[in-house]
């Protein structure tokens, strides 16, 4: 397939590294007996339910499920938009679900990048200023966000892009230009819900290809999504069901999404 | 620190970029603020120009000399005066002997080496195109350096030749004559001929003329004297010219012989306090405002700015909700990429402070430039050239500084709102409905009954506006407060309505975070205007019951003492000529002295006659017994009971005629509306027709004193006696009955006044008319009196006109502009939330127009709110107000009678309810905001587009 040419993976003799082998590193994101419960009563929904996750650098991981799964509540309590009903959420040693929200809005500065389907971009920024945000709300000059803006854009290919608004920009360059926000500055873990959900099928392969070489270069990530072919570039893939892990593969085995068998796993 | 000013960086250029991408908002709030930061501005610039400083007033009145010395006439005595000359008082003691009056020579007080130029100013009608014109004759030597910065020259040049004068542009305006024109004077057998137009820089709307000293005043004066007219009076002063200036010892020794000096030098280093002996006599000193006056008006000044303020904010605030609420995405975006709630409140608030700035510079600039280009149009408004254009930097900085403050004000609750919402559900676009604050309707309550209570305090137990008002004033920020708790309040009536209305109403009343500002925006607005309006209305009743005709209904009254009545002819038939009169009765009035002498005399020559009323008919209470109040012999009570006395009587009009005697004949009975056979046959048998009995004696006669010593008069006066002059007496009629004669006192005919030998002179006419004039044939007759010249005093009796009709229109239109402005922004606000509602309306197949129908309920539920409680909160303040003004009133009426000052009526202070204009605010209003709203809503969505991958 010539599609797999752009794998990065596939030019690399080694297998990506099974959860395990990173027991030497200390992993970005860890979700410890993870559960959220949503409303009381006889409205009670259980959105997630005792997930345990750990999340090392260079890995992409794959969240898949079908809707209500609680995919997206799984991301948003990783990146502190929300809190669980009990459990611990570990991002880079600090326990985000003790902190408060002052300290939580500077780990997204400083920590955690986010990833949207669509419309992730200030309309009144270009894209530079998109990316240099989370640095200036951060207390970085304007003349330095740009530069490490420039330097996230030049490093991704992007930089002719650095003076537009989003407006003028298509819907695979907005992605991109999200995708090199989430990752500015120290960010090593991006959280990505769905960011080909809005793209064509060739646009998302490149939107995700970036995703995966920014995650070789050393960033975690988590996507979620429901499209097995996306998932094949993770490094492993987490099956979500009723808010509870139903199963999970490595990236070998995810291959074997793309033609269909892992719905048998 | 710096951190703070980084991320407000990144804040600020989001919000400049948002407001230039929504530009039809940012306009709307820019104009809001704008607006009256260009007014202020313009204000402050034009205020400060035109107030002169100390040399450039100098320059108008001295040209280029180094002071003015004048003729106070108090025939050369030593006098003391302060710096400016202004002020002056002759030294010593006055009181047991005569005020000295004369000229001083003036020639003695000029120092020597001095170079003078004398300033002679006069009066006279002059012949324009029209008529004539009363002038400002000036004898100056214009074009002497001495004199420069004096006179502007505009056109032509100044005098050279003694038969050639310079003239004012307002007089060649006025006049209908042009350089070159010939000018003539009433009187005078001379021809001058105009060479050039001038102004003077301080006072543009003067009608003055220009000759060389000697060329015309000195002629007219010698003309006019010679027919037995009234001269020029001329006075003149000097300007000196001396090397070193005038020093305040100069001046002092002047002073000693008795002229005045208005000293450049002095002016510009005045001397201290101390060193003015004037400031040292009694009563003497320099005025200054006292700080509690000072106090008062920095009070007065600040409520207003700040009611100002917190309308604009109000307005303004709502429209920044809008901003944050529609880019509600954008804010949770920046909350996901770590932007905490300082964050995104700096957004929001930088919103403000965006608009804020741009409105200060917009405002400010505006208002400058305007003032720069309408500085002519200013000038002539203001009656005088600028000193130059002022700008005081640090003021209008102030004044730029509260258009920001309003900005950043306005946004403060919207910014807060935004930022507590979570950044999950700014994301999501979920919207929950914000509780509103419970603080803030306690803190109304509170503020509420206070100001209530401060108010009725007022209005029950003192007569002080002062506190009436600002009680008001805190009661309404109360009401303002509790605006969305009484917004609640409305939402219990909505089950019984249809769809659209109960949603709107519904929508409204769950959002009160948005539904607030804009309602208490309305209702202030509303409030003050029912509050002006009520009150207005209540003293315009006031006024049309306390109204006295002059005249009865249509009567027409010309008068015109001046000249000897030698105009009155022509002046008697302008009138007639003009007007649709019907009957013409023509009154003369009793003259003492020459024919020339006006009616209370005065002049050299001239006597004055009085109406001898015999001392039982006269008023103990007035009793002149020359010394003492002869009503200080009365207790209180005694008072009372006197003012209802037949002799203490006064009527509700004066006359203009000395002692209302006017001599006349039945005609006049006739244009009064007095029928009365009796005093027709009186008249004819040359007998006084009285309306005033007190001036009968015993043997039913009338006594005319005809004064012609008027010192003695004076003196006699003092000591309680009669004066001395020759009593004429006539036999009287007194008319039956009291019928209203306007405040004549009693008429007898021109054969009657000659048998008794009184003299008379031409003194006007009265007319009875077969319509009411028309204002057409009024501004006729205006402009052809205007041609002789004359002081004509012309009453057309067309009973009671209101004044305010056009201030309370004025008031009405700005409320409902501020009600529809409010109303409209609210349901902006509204449609910006409503869309899935709207979705989920059209997706169980409600027709389309719903959407109209929607937003016109939207705003007019906002409309409706605003002005019913805005009506309400209106009409308290002004009846306070009105209750304390009769308190006031009543009080003034008691003190009067114990005083027996005089017998008033107990006085009448109604208090109306201008239902005309409540009527317009409460149905016509919300109705057009309604309607407006659903004509500019769009019945279908337009679908949103994307960009293409």
């Amino acid at each position: 397939m010539a599609r797999k040419s752009h794998q990065p993976h596939q030019s690399q003799p080694s297998q990506p590294a099974p959860p395990q082998q990173h027991s030497s590193k200390r992993p970005v994101l860890q979700l410890q007996e993870l559960t959220r419960v949503h409303g009381s009563g006889a409205t009670e929904v259980h959105a997630l339910r005792g997930i345990n996750l750990d999340v090392f650098p260079g890995e992409l991981v794959a969240v898949m499920g079908p809707s209500g799964s609680g995919k997206s509540t799984l991301l948003t309590i990783a990146g502190g938009l929300d809190s669980p009903s009990s459990g611990r959420v570990i991002v880079e040693d600090t326990d985000i679900t003790t902190v408060d929200r002052k300290q939580l809005a500077a780990l997204r500065r400083r920590s955690i990048g986010y990833v949207f389907q669509d419309y992730n971009l200030i309309p009144a920024l270009t894209a530079a200023e998109n990316i240099a945000l989370p640095r200036e709300l951060d207390g970085t000059s304007a003349r330095k966000g740009r530069v490490e803006a420039l330097a996230a854009l030049r490093e991704m290919g992007l930089e002719e892009l650095a003076d537009r608004f989003p407006d003028e920009m298509s819907g695979g360059q907005q992605q991109r230009v999200a995708i090199a926000r989430a990752l500015v500055g120290d960010r090593r873990l991006v959280l990505a819900d769905e960011p080909t959900g809005a793209l064509d099928s060739e646009t998302g392969e490149s939107v995700l290809a970036l995703l995966r070489t920014r995650c070789d270069a050393g960033a975690a990530g988590i996507l979620v999504t429901h499209e097995p072919r996306f998932a094949a570039w993770a490094d492993r893939v987490i099956f979500l069901r009723d808010g509870a892990v139903v199963d999970q593969t490595l990236r070998s085995q995810a291959d074997s999404l793309l033609t269909g068998q892992a719905a048998e796993l | 620190m710096k951190n703070w000013f980084h991320s407000w960086r990144a804040a600020v250029r989001i919000a400049r970029r948002d407001a230039w991408r929504f530009k039809g908002r940012s306009f709307l709030v820019l104009a809001m603020i704008a607006l009256p930061i260009l007014g202020v501005s313009a204000a402050d610039v034009t205020l400060r120009s035109s107030d002169l400083s100390t040399a450039e007033s100098l320059n108008r009145d001295l040209g280029r000399a180094d002071a003015r010395i004048s003729d106070p006439s108090l025939a050369g005595e030593p006098l003391l005066q302060n710096p400016t000359g202004e002020q002056y008082a002759p030294v010593g003691d006055f009181e047991n002997k005569p005020w000295p009056d004369g000229p001083a020579d003036v020639k003695k007080t000029i120092p020597p080496g001095a170079t003078v130029l004398e300033d002679t100013l006069g009066s006279g009608k002059l012949r324009t195109t029209h008529g004539l014109l009363h002038t400002e004759i000036r004898e100056l030597k214009a074009s002497d350096p001495m004199a420069q910065g004096i006179m502007r020259l505009l056109d032509g040049r100044f005098p050279e030749k003694g038969g050639e004068v310079a003239a004012t542009t307002h007089f060649l305006e006025t006049s209908g004559l042009r350089v070159g024109s010939k000018l003539t004077a009433r009187g005078l057998d001379a021809d001058y001929r105009i060479v050039g137009e001038y102004e003077l820089p301080s006072s543009l709307g003067t009608d003055q003329v220009n000759a060389l000293p000697g060329a015309f005043l000195a002629p007219l004066d010698k003309a006019l004297k010679a027919d037995d007219l009234p001269g020029t009076s001329p006075t003149t002063t000097r300007l000196v010219s001396l090397s070193g200036g005038f020093t305040w010892n100069m001046v002092q020794e002047a002073n000693a012989k008795g002229v005045t000096v208005t000293s450049r030098a002095v002016q510009l280093n005045p001397p201290a306090d101390s060193d003015v002996p004037l400031y040292q006599q009694d009563g003497w000193g320099t005025y200054e405002q006292s700080t509690a006056s000072k106090t008062f008006e920095m009070a007065a000044m600040g409520t207003i700015v700040g009611l100002a303020m917190l309308e604009i904010c109000l307005l303004a605030g709502p429209a920044f909700a809008v901003g944050a609420r529609r880019s509600r995405r954008q804010l949770g975006l920046v909350g996901a990429n770590g932007g905490d709630r300082s964050h995104i409140r700096a957004i929001v608030l930088s919103g403000g402070l965006v608009i804020g700035v741009a409105s200060a510079v917009v405002g400010t600039v505006l208002g400058v430039a305007l003032t720069f280009a309408l500085r002519p149009v200013l000038e002539e408004y203001n009656g005088g050239r600028f000193g130059g254009m002022e700008i005081r930097p640090l003021e209008l900085i102030g004044i730029a500084a509260l258009a920001v403050l309003t900005g950043l004000l306005a946004a403060i609750v919207p910014a807060v709102t935004a930022s507590r919402q979570t950044v999950l559900a700014s994301l999501t676009g979920r919207r929950g409905v914000r509780r509103s604050s419970r603080v803030l309707p306690v803190l109304g309550l509170i503020a509420f009954a206070l100001g209530a209570a401060i108010a009725l305090y007022g209005s029950t137990m003192t007569d002080q506006f002062a506190i009436v008002a600002g009680g008001s004033a805190l009661a309404e920020l109360g009401v303002v407060a509790l605006t969305p708790a009484l917004v609640g309040l409305f939402g219990r009536i909505g089950r019984w309505m249809p769809l659209s209305p109960r949603l709107a109403l519904r929508d409204a009343v769950r959002n009160r975070g948005r539904t607030a500002p804009a309602v208490a925006a309305v209702l202030a607005a509303v409030a003050g205007t029912v509050a002006v309006s009520t009150y207005e209305a209540s003293s315009d009743a006031q006024s049309r019951a306390a109204y006295t005709p002059e005249l009865p209904h249509g009567a027409v009254s010309v008068m015109l003492d001046e000249g000897g009545g030698r105009d009155v002819p022509a002046v008697r038939t302008a009138v007639q000529k003009n007007l649709p009169t019907e009957i013409r009765a023509d009154v003369d009035r009793i003259s003492v002295g020459k024919p020339s002498c006006s009616m209370y005399g005065g002049e050299d020559g001239c006597g004055r006659y009085e109406v001898v009323v015999p001392k039982a008919n006269q008023c103990p209470l007035w009793m002149n017994n020359g010394g003492e109040d002869p009503s200080e012999k009365f207790s209180k009570a005694e008072r009372r009971k006197l003012i209802k006395d037949w002799r203490c009587k006064e009527g509700d009009v004066y006359s203009s005629v000395n002692g209302g005697v006017l001599i006349g004949d039945a005609k006049l009975l006739a244009v009064l509306g007095i029928k009365d056979a009796d005093a027709e046959k009186a008249l004819a048998d040359g007998r006084i027709v009285s309306f005033d009995k007190r001036n009968i004696d015993t043997n039913g006669k009338i006594g005319i004193r005809l004064i012609t010593d008027v010192e003695a008069a004076d003196a006699a006066f003092e000591k309680g006696e009669d004066p001395p002059g020759d009593v004429k007496t006539v036999a009287a009629h007194q008319v039956a009955g009291s019928p209203n004669a306007y405040g004549i006192a009693m008429i007898l005919t021109p054969a009657t006044a000659e048998a008794t030998g009184l003299s008379t002179v031409p003194l006007g006419a009265y007319y009875s008319t077969g319509a009411m004039p028309s204002s057409a044939q009024k501004q006729k007759l205006d402009s052809e009196l205007d041609k002789t010249g004359s002081d004509v005093s012309l009453h057309i009796e067309g009973g009671y006109v209101s004044e305010n009709s056009i201030v309370l229109l004025a008031l009405t239109v700005f409320a409902g502009l501020v009600t529809i402005g409010a109303a409209g922004i609210a349901t902006g606000l509204a449609q910006a939330d409503a869309e899935a509602d709207l979705k989920t309306l059209a997706a169980v197949g409600a027709p389309a127009r719903v959407r109209r129908t929607l937003s016109g309920f939207q705003c007019g539920v906002v409309a409706v709110m605003g002005v019913l409680l805005g009506s309400m909160a209106g009409v308290l303040p002004a009846i306070g107000l009105r209750l304390t003004q009769r308190r006031s009133e009543e009080d003034w009426y008691r003190e009067a009678l114990d005083e027996g000052l005089s017998a008033v009526d107990l006085p009448h202070v109604p208090i109306v309810i201008p239902w005309g204009t409540l009527a317009a605010l409460l149905v016509a209003v919300p109705l057009g905001a309604a309607i407006l709203a659903a004509l500019v809503t769009r019945s279908h969505r337009v679908l949103g587009r994307r960009a293409a991958t």
